[in-house]
């Protein structure tokens, strides 16, 4: 997202309280969402619980077309569209709510690093897992991802998006890792995350962030996804830390209170 | 006895897929000419050769359909009319670029008495033609590059690619053309096209790759097509400030239609005429041939014309449109009628008129509208007989309505939703003729009956476009 355009949303935000009708958009939950937009859809809705602004969820076969900025979530609320964490969470800021106000600027900037380094690793490898690995695109991505469409539009959308993210794949250097070498990414990423939290209950100390609930979304929809092979959700197993924080994140925001 | 050429019986009415310049105006000339040898009137004749001189690629058998009458004319009057209706007929396959008639005396060893022998010499078109034309559509201009291959399998057939290059959209086609030997009206086309389009008025922007097959054939004095099309359409917002209902319109579908159109048109012209009505009326029927819209769209089009004093015509139209979903699926933005425009019922901005949220007009499931116009030679007919018979004065009133129809109520509940809360306007204004393809308008329009939410173009608007109420 541009500078102007996060300017004109913040300045937007600002006018209007959270409103009760906020939904929040995404694709098909059985037939069609992929392991990689569940994760950030599930982020999403973490983060919001944790502002504890109710949001309502809501599931379309065009979600992916709908949003703004052709990513997987984006919420409506009042008469404005904001898709994807980064943007939401500065939208919610410009309405006055937000989790990292008591960090200082240090822990601030190293909240953003360990953002970044979820984002680069933990969804890139879920997009190279969905749709560079074949056994996995052509089992579960391409049926999935294709199920609202009737042929032979099924066919030609999921062929186009399997392209583009290959495309996307190469670019950044992805394109000649072997799933071995995703899965070590993967456990580094995990191990990294993991000496971050250490015995804490939340990134950092007692009040979650933004950074909880993207870890949480990717973390816990690996652990709950079935996939071809269980490798991913087994390389998360190991670090016993990252499975009670997604325990404890799930029982405080999730369960009880499921709208 | 000396050559007959029978050149000079121009112009031809150009009929057909061709949106060639047509020589429209030129009132059809009678066939029936004064014979010019008196004396071989009245005298049997045997029509013993036909020659065709100057084809290349052509295969021969296309054309004995084609000239076939030749051999049945018993007089010399008789020769020359189905020669010249032959010399027609060849000329509107589009594969000739210049077609001549020379009738003579028979030669040779077998040759009888009263034996003609009747030459065509044609001139075949280039193997390939490419052209480059501006185009002007419903408020819209674009640059159209041409590529043309006349005759490809040397039996009238065509091939046409086209790229267009507009201020609005980008699209580009393809499509085969192929006419039944001996009977041009009956043909079938293949298209294969991508267009994208971009509708302000909905802050939409639509994208459409498609295949379409189609059968014309003629019935009595109507012309009937069946056709059956294939789309991909991918429809998006157009900024981000589109509303949300545009937005949930987002995204792709398929949508395979049968459809049958038939068409009664007596006019002397297309866009300005004299004399003569016109009766369109178009159903399509989606959904049970795959894809993911169903529905059934019924849409047809009425216009008369009477000649009145002074050059005057008094042109009444009614158009209508009904639009049925099938299943429980709502009908998509795409499908649906819009009304408006200075094309349609002056006086509101194009398809501004209707269901709307937050500004982005979304279309309606049934309308109609109606439109009678007094047109007049210009005052005082500066330029009479020459470019000054272009224009036209005409005094108009355009009335109709576009609702969305809730399917619970009953057809006499749909009846008065469209009879409710009747948008009208009048005016007067200025029409010039483009070829015999669009027209141009100047009106100083007054709307009526205008509701909320309708945005409206009150005094003078301007519009060019190709199909008017």
């Amino acid at each position: 997202m541009s500078l102007a355009a996060d300017a004109f949303v913040s300045q937007m935000a600002a006018a209007e309280p959270w409103p009760e009708s906020a939904t929040l958009y995404q694709p098909l939950k059985e037939d069609q969402i992929l392991l990689s937009d569940c994760a950030s859809s599930l982020a999403v809705q973490a983060y919001l619980r944790m502002c504890s602004l109710p949001v309502q969820v809501v599931c379309k076969a065009n979600a992916e077309y709908m949003s703004p900025s052709g990513k997987i979530p984006f919420i409506h609320v009042g008469n404005q569209v904001v898709s994807e964490l980064g943007p939401i969470v500065q939208f919610t800021k410009a309405k006055g709510h937000s989790l990292s106000d008591g960090l200082d600027d240090v822990q601030r900037a190293e909240m953003k690093a360990y953002m970044e380094l979820v984002n680069n690793m933990l969804l890139t490898a879920e997009l190279y897992i969905q749709w560079c690995d074949d056994a996995t695109a052509a089992e579960i991505s391409r049926p999935r991802y294709s199920s609202p469409y009737s042929w032979p539009l099924s066919n030609i959308l999921a062929y186009q998006k399997q392209w583009e993210v290959r495309r996307k794949m190469n670019a950044i250097g992805w394109g000649g890792k072997t799933l071995e070498q995703v899965y070590e990414d993967v456990s580094q990423c995990c191990q990294a995350l993991s000496q971050r939290l250490g015995t804490q209950p939340y990134f950092f100390n007692k009040q979650p962030t933004e950074l909880d609930a993207l870890v949480f979304g990717h973390l816990f929809t690996i652990l709950t996804t079935r996939l071809t092979s269980t490798e991913l959700a087994e390389r998360i197993k190991s670090y016993s830390n990252l499975l009670s924080f997604c325990r404890r994140i799930e029982q405080n925001y999730f369960e009880g209170k499921s709208s | 006895m000396g050559t007959v050429h029978a050149r000079s019986l121009d112009p031809l009415p150009m009929r057909g897929p061709e949106l060639g310049v047509q020589a429209d105006d030129i009132e059809a000339l009678d066939i029936e000419q004064e014979p010019k040898q008196e004396v071989l009137e009245n005298k049997d004749v045997v029509v013993q050769r036909v020659h065709i001189d100057g084809l290349g690629r052509t295969k021969e058998d296309l054309l004995t359909y084609e000239i076939a009458e030749v051999f049945r004319a018993r007089n010399l009057i008789d020769v020359m009319r189905k020669s010249h209706e032959a010399r027609q007929k060849l000329l509107r396959l589009g594969i000739f670029r210049k077609v001549e008639v020379v009738i003579d005396t028979s030669r040779g060893e077998d040759a009888l008495p009263n034996g003609l022998d009747v030459t065509f010499e044609v001139t075949e078109l280039r193997r390939m033609t490419g052209s480059y034309n501006t185009m002007v559509g419903n408020n819209e201009g674009s640059m159209v590059l041409g590529l043309k291959l006349p005759n490809v399998f040397g039996r009238a057939e065509k091939l046409t690619f086209q790229f267009s290059y507009g201020t609005k959209e980008t699209s580009y086609g393809l499509s085969f053309f192929k006419p039944q030997p001996g009977r041009f009206e009956r043909n079938v086309s293949i298209n294969l096209y991508k267009v994208t389009g971009q509708f302000p008025w909905s802050s939409l922007r639509e994208t459409d790759r498609g295949v379409s097959a189609e059968l014309s054939f003629p019935v009595w004095k109507t012309n009937q097509t069946l056709k059956w099309e294939g789309v991909w359409r991918e429809l998006g917002c157009l900024a981000r400030t589109a509303s949300f209902a545009v937005r949930e319109e987002s995204g792709h579908s398929l949508k395979s239609s049968l459809s049958h159109a038939m068409v009664i048109d007596t006019r002397n012209s297309s866009i300005l005429p004299k004399k003569g009505g016109l009766f369109k009326i178009h159903q399509e029927l989606a959904g049970y041939t795959g894809g993911d819209a169903s529905f059934l769209k019924e849409d047809f089009e009425i216009q008369l014309n009477r000649s009145l004093f002074w050059d005057s015509v008094l042109s009444a139209s009614l158009w209508g449109g009904l639009l049925l979903p099938i299943g429980d699926k709502p009908t998509s933005i795409a499908d649906r009628f819009y009304l408006g425009g200075p094309t349609s019922i002056r006086g509101f901005s194009m398809y501004s008129m209707g269901p709307q949220s937050e500004g982005d007009y979304l279309g309606g499931e049934a309308y109609w509208a109606g439109g009678l116009h007094l047109y007049t030679p210009l005052p005082f007919r500066p330029g009479r007989g020459g470019f000054g018979d272009l224009f036209r004065t005409h005094f108009f009133l355009n009335a109709g309505n576009l609702c969305n129809l809730n399917y619970g109520e009953g057809p006499q509940a749909h009846l008065k939703k469209l009879a409710e809360c009747i948008r009208w306007s009048y005016g007067l204004g200025i029409v010039l003729r483009l070829g015999n393809i669009a027209r141009l308008e100047l009106n100083y329009c007054i709307p009526m009956g205008v509701q909320s939410g309708d945005r409206i173009c009150d005094g003078v608007q301007f519009g060019a476009g190709i199909r008017f109420l």
